[in-house]
């Protein structure tokens, strides 16, 4: 069930995503957003992130420590947009510790698996706990992944969408495996980022 | 301002030096001027630890914001004014250590039930406990809470976050190692928290919540970003976590969880009654220990420290020394400092009797059977037991670093011991000479070497707590000194990150370049430690004239 190993050459996704090597310096057209990753352990959280941070990856890149915090710079117009992203323990038991993780989010990603409808009510549980406690402005994207076992699928689509709407989120089914939609899930994250906000800005 | 270059060890040790180069220069007068009666102000203070930490970090920004400014940093680079900015830190903080850290009792006793709480759970817990799952070497775990355990041998911020980093990177590789060998997903966080927790509960940094009160507070915000946000949050989560288990924390049935609660702390009580003797010097080494880790980093900084500030270094000795918190009285320190052989347990005893090392072998062995029939040995040191049959071409180097650490640590021991069982008269004349120099700025030359050789291999606190064994001071001693730094040397030596990202060896993955600056100086060699603490007097004194003259 492992998500397929990427190579450069495999990745499919739009030729604006770029890794700038040198994201030191920000000004106010660059933005550094810390995005949190929430959803139940299973679901392929570490499997987007990867798809999206070594898509392109860049040797030089100096992250290093592990792979549960990964960053990635995308350009969006005139603008650069490097992703802190913020992976968060699934599991139950840790459930109270996600405040640590999501404060000061500027974005949020809720992950599910569209083939474990358990999942997709626990994707519930994170958005209410967001829209409680989390920073108010935050940008929230609803995930299905493992959109490649349609056979499997037990989320439908429909029902799936009239949440996310129904909520103010944005909602796209990815598949982490064949990296379907992951490239667009972040620059789509990037356009509703609200712009010009210290909050989101370094400088 | 990317983190993790200022983590790299060279760089953190030219960039303090090159902070103190530059004090040193007659036009940094006015910025040494007002970073000594900081110093001074807050020293007076009463501790208040929200008020301190928003008076540190403003007087951070505001300097670090005059650096600019400042004709001594004219044509300097960004690059170079966040140097100036982590030395600034670096000094400040290592100045307001003893006032700074863990200032008020209600943490002290956090620490305290914190730590009792971890030497219980240690006692049995399991990793399928937290369901991490069983393909992973428990024993490469120990280099992770090696690194954690080194958290209190630095008194500067960043020095104590990288400790906690090396410790996430060296959990991350062991993890990518596993993952790269199976089918599975790539390690993220489901799989991370749930093992820096079981290394935080095994390891059982003495302070811990202090340690981390201290980072939040004095690390500069600025620096606190990204990266090492990240895993700074992950192990403020662990400790979250730890601090309020209970049975349904844990993959566990609860009858059973209680069950072995009690016995645990059963097991704890009777190793203190029946060996109360031992449970005593336990304390004395602890104490120790804690006034060693607390004096020993820094060598440059503390020196000024022992010259210049004679009224914070008073202080700061006695509160270290008075003050209850300490991991002594705590139950954890017998349990918790993994690494320490068995024989050196009442290392510290010779206080009183004359000790010879069979003695204090002897003394220790009903413990060491004690640990044997629970198990706890075996948990220990997971190779006791096992036969040439049972090993892995993987474990040899770990095996093996583990070995000459033990035979060197060993061979410390056992000639402090020895030392101090011929003539225990020489602490006395050792103490002297120390409160001399520190009171008079005469004899620099001796103090400065003898706090060169305590900061040159930290890891040897966890067996050499005794700062004040006279072996130490003698040549025979250091030359021990160097051999143990020889090991780390070798064990430092694949220290560039960059150079290759996510080695499968755990030699490499121990290390990976993250080092605080002693590893630098260890690699440096014997040569440098002599050439640099004179190089920070030099710095001293130029600072010192400057203050008294203004």
């Amino acid at each position: 069930m492992g998500c397929s190993s990427s190579s450069p050459a495999a990745v499919k996704g739009s030729g604006r995503l770029q890794t700038t090597s040198q994201p030191d310096v920000l000004d106010s057209k660059n933005l550094r957003i810390k995005l949190v990753l929430l959803g139940d352990s299973g679901v392929g959280k570490s499997c987007i992130l990867l798809r999206f941070v070594r898509g392109q990856f860049d040797p030089s890149s100096k992250v290093t420590v592990g792979a549960s915090f990964l960053s990635q710079t995308i350009n969006l117009q005139d603008s650069t947009i490097k992703f802190e992203i913020w992976d968060t323990a699934g599991q139950e038991r840790y459930s109270s510790l996600a405040p640590l993780y999501y404060r000061g989010a500027s974005a949020a990603v809720v992950v599910y698996d569209i083939t474990n409808p358990e999942t997709f009510l626990k994707a519930q549980f994170w958005v209410k706990e967001l829209q409680k406690h989390g920073n108010p402005d935050i940008v929230m994207a609803l995930v299905g992944n493992k959109a490649d076992l349609e056979s499997e699928r037990e989320v439908s689509r429909e029902e799936a969408l009239a949440y996310a709407e129904s909520n103010g989120m944005f909602f796209i089914e990815t598949s982490a495996k064949t990296a379907d939609n992951v490239n667009q899930l972040f620059e789509e994250i990037a356009k509703r980022l609200p712009r010009g906000q210290s909050s989101l800005s370094r400088n | 301002m990317e983190n993790v270059d200022m983590f790299n060890a060279a760089t953190a040790t030219l960039t303090f030096h090159d902070f103190l180069d530059r004090m040193r220069h007659p036009q940094a007068v006015d910025l040494v001027k007002s970073i000594k009666s900081f110093i001074v102000e807050f020293m007076s203070r009463t501790p208040d630890p929200d008020k301190d930490s928003e008076s540190v970090q403003s007087f951070l920004t505001t300097t670090e914001g005059a650096f600019g400014a400042h004709p001594l940093f004219v044509n300097a680079t960004d690059e170079e004014l966040d140097s100036a900015g982590e030395g600034l830190e670096k000094y400040l903080m290592t100045k307001l250590f003893s006032r700074a850290f863990a200032p008020v009792s209600e943490e002290k006793e956090h620490d305290k039930k914190l730590s009792e709480k971890m030497a219980i759970l240690q006692q049995f817990i399991r990793p399928e406990h937290l369901d991490i799952p069983p393909k992973f070497d428990e024993s490469s775990l120990l280099f992770a809470q090696k690194e954690l355990l080194k958290i209190n041998t630095y008194k500067a911020p960043r020095d104590k976050l990288v400790c906690i980093l090396n410790c996430c990177r060296v959990i991350n590789n062991l993890l990518l190692n596993v993952s790269i060998g199976s089918k599975d997903n790539p390690p993220g966080a489901d799989d991370f928290l749930p093992v820096l927790i079981y290394v935080v509960i095994k390891a059982n940094p003495p302070q811990l919540n202090s340690n981390l009160l201290y980072i939040n507070r004095y690390r500069h915000h600025s620096r606190l970003v990204s990266e090492a946000a990240y895993f700074y949050t992950n192990i403020v989560s662990a400790e979250h976590f730890i601090d309020n288990l209970e049975a349904t924390s844990l993959s566990m049935d609860s009858s059973e969880f209680e069950k072995q609660m009690q016995s645990a702390i059963a097991l704890l009580d009777a190793n203190l009654s029946a060996q109360p003797s031992v449970t005593a010097k336990h304390s004395s080494v602890s104490e120790d220990n804690t006034l060693k880790s607390a004096e020993h980093d820094s060598p440059s900084a503390s020196t000024q420290s022992v010259i210049k500030l004679e009224p914070g270094l008073t202080v700061h000795k006695e509160d270290q020394v008075e003050s209850p918190v300490l991991p002594a009285d705590s139950i954890a320190s017998a349990v918790s400092a993994e690494s320490v052989p068995p024989g050196s347990k009442a290392s510290g005893s010779s206080d009183k009797d004359t000790m010879t090392v069979a003695k204090l072998e002897a003394l220790g062995l009903p413990d060491v059977l004690e640990a044997d029939k629970t198990g706890q040995l075996a948990r220990d040191y997971p190779y006791l037991y096992a036969s040439a049959g049972d090993l892995k071409v993987m474990d040899v180097e770990g095996l093996l670093a583990d070995y000459k650490e033990i035979v060197l640590k060993y061979a410390a021991l056992y000639k402090a011991v020895q030392g101090m069982g011929s003539a225990t008269g020489n602490r006395r004349t050792s103490s002297p000479l120390l409160d001399i120099s520190e009171s008079s700025g005469i004899l620099q030359t001796a103090a400065e070497f003898q706090n060169t050789k305590e900061s040159a291999s930290p890891d040897e606190k966890f067996v050499l707590g005794e700062d004040k064994a006279p072996a130490r001071e003698e040549p025979s001693e250091v030359k021990t000194d160097g051999g143990v730094q020889d090991l780390f040397e070798g064990l430092n030596l694949l220290n560039n990150p960059t150079d290759r990202p996510h080695s499968p060896s755990l030699e490499h993955v121990t290390v990976q370049g993250h080092s605080p600056d002693h590893s630098t100086r260890e690699t440096a060699g014997g040569q440098c430690e002599e050439v640099e603490p004179n190089y920070d007097v030099a710095a001293t004194d130029v600072g010192a004239s400057d203050i008294t003259k203004h």
